[in-house]
């Protein structure tokens, strides 16, 4: 143990770890000096981090602050430069995730990596499957998901198809596919991100009963009154480097988040409304189908008035991403009008939609927002391929939008070498600041945001809810479709909720709370008395 | 200035690993089947004893690499946006039987000669591969397929045209060719110009197509870098859906791309149609399409990259018969070919993580130790005693502060 370590590591462990003879039982993970150095710049630098057996331990830091450089290297992904990595108190040297998962240290990582026409059975023994006399022996795995699902209250039903499962239950696969092979540590990247309230209190249920049988759990988050809510203790990670430790019993959510950013939380609160008179977008009876003819978007209307911030909340997957689609002209309407101010652009293409000022903030930066392998001026021109200055007649205005690029990454924080930089370099969180500036320099009139700061720490996150209320105050329209009840409820003017395709109720974001909400998302509250 | 040199050096990586793996491959081939790996590439060196038949050789080269790099330009212009288009082989055999027949039977004044041939070449290539555009766009068929499939199509209508409704040969004659087009519809040679350079008269001449490719690689650079069509080409082929989300009618792309493509594979039958054979036969130079997808590959679908493959190739094709005369058999040209492409499709990919990997490093992720920061500077976040050892924090309650290092 670090010489500077005791007296705060020893009589803590001595008491949750009671059981052991010595007293003093070793933590389950404990990291010394990590340093991991890339050309040019330092990701991790004297990383100090003690996690004890059979406790929920968070990791909280901005975005780019180094928790992914500091898991992968806790995963074998890569190895530090400098420090150990100490499991039970004996040092280990991680080559790579199979070595980590040897010792029995597990990852479930933001992205779910599941074959969605395999079972859960199948997805759950992929890669390490039991076999029989040369066969696969799926009674003997159908027996240890049944034991794993009981033991940790998984509630795992072996034979269904993956891709007819919800986000919560994805991630619960995901979680005994790390605990059947045989993970003792098991590390959650993000895992609130996808969740809605009641699906994030399942998850914390569930991670109460891996704590019971004895697991440890480290919890990478920025959501820090989940923190506070699921954690046994709290590392704040700030610009490579450990900060700190809390205790969430007695840190308050500010205090966490002053520690992490070293300012005072945002919130993303409007109160003066700015909402004008004129129209920018109507919706009218609109309707998207799937291509046998269900029925994804459901007979909505919406109106969206100059400066008004116009919410959309619902559980993922209740038509939120096809409503934006079907605005954007990416999705044909089975039936409705679409106008934009007095235009109708009910048959425009995507692209007069965007010139005729409709800017897009994509849910899924990666797959609609950027060109990873591109550079980050080749990023600015896309969408904008045909207005200045990214176009100069026929042609690419390559010196205008590296120009550009420059401008946006000054004004709105995007920390990256150059224009030059490839986009896949940069952070999420500094992607999205690139992608919110570039739909911003058009000054569009209508700004569709799908989950504007979805995997964004605190101080991107501060940014783009600046930047919409200024956005607003200047009289854009903007349309909110977002996960994240608080910044729903604290950003909107006018709230609706989405579920099975339609709109079922409009709440007023004034009073109504992140519960009640939930409660419509899920259709457990009726309209009524909104 | 090193950044720019390093990413050159890694997109040069690639190409030249593979050479050189494919070189070690094929010595050990030649070794295996008794024959000395040197004397062999002794023979593809040599380019002749006379400084005519030096001249020669490389006439012989630069001609077999002609269309050779316009096929690898066809095929790049699809790759560009993750087409792969296989029927470049049907597209110019069409397009050179058809240019064939009509530059035979029209008779008109030079270079209006020569312009409609090529332009008969050029409609009757975009045609063939506009049919996979729009099976792709209005059926979803792969293009893979379908291609591959008009590739038969095309090579069999070819035949049918040839002995049937445009024979122009005499009954019965042993090769059959389409009626020759008349010199007026010939492209000049460049032999003046290697003359002029003080070189000496080899025996076939140069095609003057040559100037026509250098033109056609160059407008096809500035189409697909700095134009706005380029971008959204090159985008589509990056992120189809990150493209049709900012504005690309990705239906459209993939015909515009598909009948670009195809008008560029209706050229590569033209350097010989123009220059030597004047005549479509049965023994027109075929595989080109096929090859064309080899020297796209190798040169990483950049114009310049492909010139340097199609010299490659035309060298190693070269070579072909002066190791027959020195009784190696000539398929070690094949054999080379063959694994330099294998070894291009594992070491671009090597290649491409090597960039991915550095760029990953470019890119600055937290800052620096030791203040300062260039980037971070921005929204007053930081506060001035970041680096220093942790601030007031540690008297509040409840934050246990724990001193570093």
């Amino acid at each position: 143990m670090a010489t500077s370590a005791p007296s705060a590591g020893g009589p803590g462990q001595g008491s949750s770890a009671g059981a052991s003879a010595a007293g003093v039982a070793p933590p389950a993970v404990e990291l010394r000096g990590i340093t991991k150095r890339f050309p040019g710049v330092v990701a991790n630098r004297d990383i100090e981090l003690r996690v004890r057996r059979g406790e929920v331990h968070a990791i909280v830091g901005e975005n780019g602050a180094g928790k992914s450089t500091l898991m992968k290297t806790l995963y074998g992904m890569h190895r530090p430069d400098e420090g150990q990595i100490l499991l039970d108190g004996r040092e280990v040297h991680f080559r790579s995730p199979a070595d980590a998962i040897a010792a029995g240290i597990g990852m479930v990582h933001q992205h779910f990596m599941l074959a969605d026409n395999f079972t859960v059975l199948e997805n759950i023994i992929l890669g390490s499957e039991p076999t029989k006399g040369g066969r696969l022996d799926r009674a003997g795995a159908r027996r240890r998901i049944g034991e794993l699902s009981d033991k940790y209250a998984l509630g795992l039903e072996p034979d269904v198809l993956v891709e007819d499962l919800g986000v919560g239950d994805r991630q619960r696969v995901e979680i005994a596919k790390v605990l059947y092979r045989g993970a003792t540590t098991l590390i959650l990247d993000e895992p609130t991100a996808v969740l809605v309230p009641q699906e994030v209190d399942e998850l914390f249920g569930n991670l109460n009963e891996l704590k019971r049988e004895g697991l440890t759990v480290i919890f990478i988050s920025h959501k820090l009154d989940e923190v506070r809510r699921v954690a046994d203790s709290i590392t704040v990670i700030r610009r490579g480097t450990t900060v700190g430790q809390a205790d969430p019993r007695t840190t308050s959510v500010k205090q966490l988040a002053e520690m992490m950013v070293g300012s005072e939380l945002p919130t993303p609160e409007t109160r003066t409304s700015t909402v004008r008179d004129a129209v920018v977008l109507q919706l009218t009876d609109v309707t998207v189908a799937d291509p046998v003819g269900r029925p994804l978007v459901n007979d909505v209307d919406l109106t969206v008035r100059e400066g008004e911030v116009v919410g959309i909340a619902g559980v993922e997957g209740n038509g939120q991403a096809e409503l934006v689609d079907a605005i954007m002209g990416l999705r044909p309407l089975a039936a409705g009008r679409i106008t934009l101010g007095d235009e109708d652009i009910t048959c425009a293409t995507t692209r007069a939609r965007r010139e005729a000022g409709i800017g897009f903030i994509p849910e899924d930066r990666h797959r609609q927002g950027m060109l990873l392998d591109a550079p980050l001026w080749e990023n600015r021109v896309l969408g904008h391929q045909t207005r200045p200055p990214a176009a100069k007649g026929w042609f690419i205005d390559r010196r205008g939008a590296r120009t550009d690029t420059e401008r946006i990454m000054r004004q709105y924080d995007v920390r990256a070498p150059g224009p030059d930089t490839l986009a896949v370099a940069l952070s999420g969180g500094n992607q999205q600041k690139l992608i919110v500036g570039r739909e911003m320099s058009a000054g569009p009139r209508l700004l569709i945001a799908a989950h504007p700061t979805r995997g964004v720490d605190v101080g991107a996150q501060a940014v783009i809810w600046e930047l919409l209320k200024d956005a607003r105050a200047e009289g854009m329209g903007i349309v909110l479709v977002s996960a994240d009840l608080d910044e729903l409820i604290g950003l909107s003017d006018t709230l609706h909720v989405m579920l099975r395709g339609g709109l079922v109720a409009t709440v007023d974001p004034r009073r109504v709370t992140p519960e009640e909400l939930g409660g419509y998302m899920t259709g457990a509250h009726t309209v009524g008395a909104a | 200035m090193s950044p720019i040199l390093r990413r050159t050096g890694l997109a040069l990586l690639g190409p030249v690993l593979a050479i050189v793996v494919a070189l070690v491959i094929s010595a050990g081939v030649i070794a295996l089947i008794g024959e000395n790996p040197l004397t062999a590439l002794e023979v593809m060196l040599d380019l002749g004893d006379t400084p005519s038949q030096q001249t020669q050789s490389i006439v012989v080269i630069l001609n077999r690499a002609v269309p050779l790099f316009l096929a690898g330009l066809a095929v790049s212009i699809a790759f560009r946006m993750g087409l792969f288009n296989i029927g470049v082989e049907g597209q110019y055999r069409l397009a050179a039987i058809l240019a064939a027949a009509v530059g035979g039977a029209v008779a008109l004044p030079g270079p209006l000669h020569v312009l409609v041939i090529v332009a008969v070449a050029v409609v009757v290539g975009a045609v063939w591969a506009g049919i996979v555009g729009v099976l792709k766009v209005t059926r979803g068929v792969s293009e893979v397929i379908s291609s591959i499939m008009l590739n038969f199509i095309a090579l069999g209508l070819a035949s049918y045209l040839l002995t049937g409704p445009l024979r122009g040969s005499e009954e019965g004659a042993s090769i059959v060719t389409t009626t020759p087009i008349p010199e007026s519809g010939w492209f000049p040679g460049l032999n003046g110009l290697l003359t002029g350079l003080g070189l000496a008269e080899p025996r076939s001449q140069l095609y003057g197509f040559l100037l026509v490719a250098v033109v056609v690689g160059i407008a096809v650079a500035v189409l697909l870098k700095r134009t706005r069509f380029g971008f959204d080409l090159r985008a589509s082929g990056l992120s189809p859906s990150a493209a049709s989300a900012s504005g690309v009618d990705a239906r459209r792309m993939v015909l515009k791309t598909m009948l670009l493509s195809g008008a560029v594979a209706g050229l590569i039958g033209m350097p010989d149609l123009l220059g030597s054979t004047h005549v479509y036969g049965t023994q027109f130079t075929g595989g080109l399409g096929f090859l064309g997808i080899a020297v796209a590959l190798l040169g990483r679908n950049s114009p310049v990259g492909i010139a340097l493959a199609a010299l490659l190739f035309a060298f190693l094709d070269r070579a072909a018969l002066p190791l027959q005369f020195a009784d190696i058999p000539s398929s070690v040209v094949t054999i080379i070919q063959g694994t330099i492409v294998l070894a291009v499709v594992i070491a671009n990919e090597v290649a491409r993580r090597l960039t991915l990997r550095s760029a990953e490093r470019a890119g600055a992720r937290p800052v620096a130790p030791g203040g300062g920061s260039a980037g971070a500077t921005g929204r007053g976040n930081p506060p001035p005693s970041d680096d220093g050892p942790p601030d007031t924090t540690g008297d509040r309650t409840g934050v246990r502060q724990e001193v570093q290092r």
